[in-house]
């Protein structure tokens, strides 16, 4: 069988690090032979520029500018480059994606996707429906779509509390005064609604995931976030044996049949000692590569999907203890690579 | 698990604690179902500690392994 050929994006690492580059490193440890295309949408993404990146990197229009700018853009690379397998990696780009299956197979390429409602009924917005549905603990979450309802939600649900863009971004906000300003930042960034999220206070968790679109799963990984960046982000994590968290996870896919990645983000309420539904991502998060170096290849499995048609055998359990720190270093480029990329959307 | 240095690591939260010595002697005794009042002459004798700081400081620490799970009772 000829090597895959894939294009996935994602490739920013840095303070809001995107999961392709964890994917590439995935990808070439169970596919040695792979081909690498990236898709990039700023020419400082770092990937662009890492040791064994990507075979070959081109610039996108941001997903939105639409289906018609994707695809038109998608069709001078697979002129250039063909390709067998599309990995969307961004929220913004799976929205833009989840219904036009037919589009991305007509041009002979595979990939696995949530249908449109069930990436829906996952969404912030829908979050506390889906988790009632499944016996699990939510914070009280609304959205919202102006100012007048943001301050009338804000009084019932009491400050602090967490506003969040729909597909991306949160600030926590202290106090009445803080609220426009976050509001609408966030719904200038990400559009409408925004959310409105009671805090909860305790330690965050995180699952990585592979559903297999029947309700069942192909993999799961557990970690508990032991070094939190000023954003929130997981800058240390370590693998935990939970079979409380494996079951609320098992709860969710069964409910959603979900195909394909997921991460699902919680926090423990200490006092009640009860895991909280904070989020579900609909694709690989940034730390997917540290599974794979403890035995469960999430990214390879997913590859194997789609060169085989089938999902292969579970994937090993991630034993506990297993920790990842987040390592930056500098990577090397030269201003003629950027010039290659520039002009043209990056 | 827990090593000899008194480092211990919960796989079920993810959490990793430093006992002192004394803390880790306790908790072996704890393992080898030693009962309280005997914990606390092990203490008294082997860590030279006047018995009603020992017998105080013996309540928090074993409230301490309660509330992290490592003991029910």
């Amino acid at each position: 069988m000829n090597p895959p050929r894939l294009i996935l994006s994602g490739l920013h690492r840095g303070e809001n690090p995107q999961p392709g580059a964890g994917l590439i490193k995935s990808i070439r440890a169970q596919f040695p032979g792979a081909f690498i295309i990236g898709l990039v949408y700023d020419a400082m993404e770092s990937g662009i520029y890492m040791v064994d990146g990507p075979d070959q990197v081109y610039a996108m229009p941001y997903p939105t500018s639409g289906a018609q700018a994707y695809f038109r853009r998608l069709d001078e690379i697979l002129a250039l480059s063909p390709a067998d397998i599309l990995i969307p990696t961004l929220d913004a780009e799976i929205e833009l994606l989840v219904h036009l299956e037919e589009e991305i197979t007509r041009r002979g390429l595979r990939c696995v996707l949530p249908d449109k409602l069930t990436l829906q009924r996952r969404s912030k917005a829908n979050l506390t429906e889906l988790a009632n549905l499944c016996d699990v603990a939510v914070p009280d979450t609304q959205p919202i779509y102006d100012l007048s309802g943001a301050y009338a939600v804000s009084r019932g649900l009491e400050f602090p509390l967490m506003v969040k863009g729909q597909y991306y971004d949160a600030k926590k906000v202290q106090h009445e005064g803080e609220l426009a300003a976050a509001v609408s930042r966030l719904a200038a960034e990400w559009g409408a609604p925004v959310i409105l999220q009671k805090c909860v206070d305790g330690p965050e968790f995180n699952a990585l995931g592979l559903g297999d679109g029947k309700g069942g799963l192909v993999g799961l990984c557990c970690i508990r976030k032991t070094i939190l960046s000023d954003k929130g982000k997981g800058l240390g994590g370590i693998t935990i044996n939970d079979p409380r968290l494996t079951d609320l996870c098992e709860r969710l896919v069964r409910e959603l049949k979900w195909n394909g990645p997921f991460e699902v983000e919680l926090i423990l309420d200490e006092k009640r000692g009860e895991y909280f539904l904070i989020e579900i991502n609909p694709r690989f998060p940034a730390w997917v590569d540290f599974p794979s170096q403890c035995g469960a290849n999430f990214a390879g499995a997913l590859v194997r999907r789609l060169l085989d048609g089938v999902w292969p055998a579970s994937l090993p359990t991630c034993p506990a203890g297993h920790f990842y720190l987040r390592h930056q270093i500098e990577v090397h480029g030269h201003v003629n690579q950027i010039a290659e990329l520039a002009g043209t959307y990056a | 698990m827990l090593n000899d240095r008194g480092f211990a690591f919960d796989p079920t939260s993810g959490e990793t604690f430093q006992l002192s010595t004394t803390g880790l002697r306790i908790v072996r005794l704890l393992q080898q179902d030693t009962g309280h009042e005997k914990i606390l002459e092990h203490v008294i004798e082997e860590f030279e500690v006047e018995p009603n700081t020992a017998s105080r400081d013996l309540a928090d620490f074993l409230l301490s392994v309660k509330q992290v799970g490592w003991i029910s009772e």
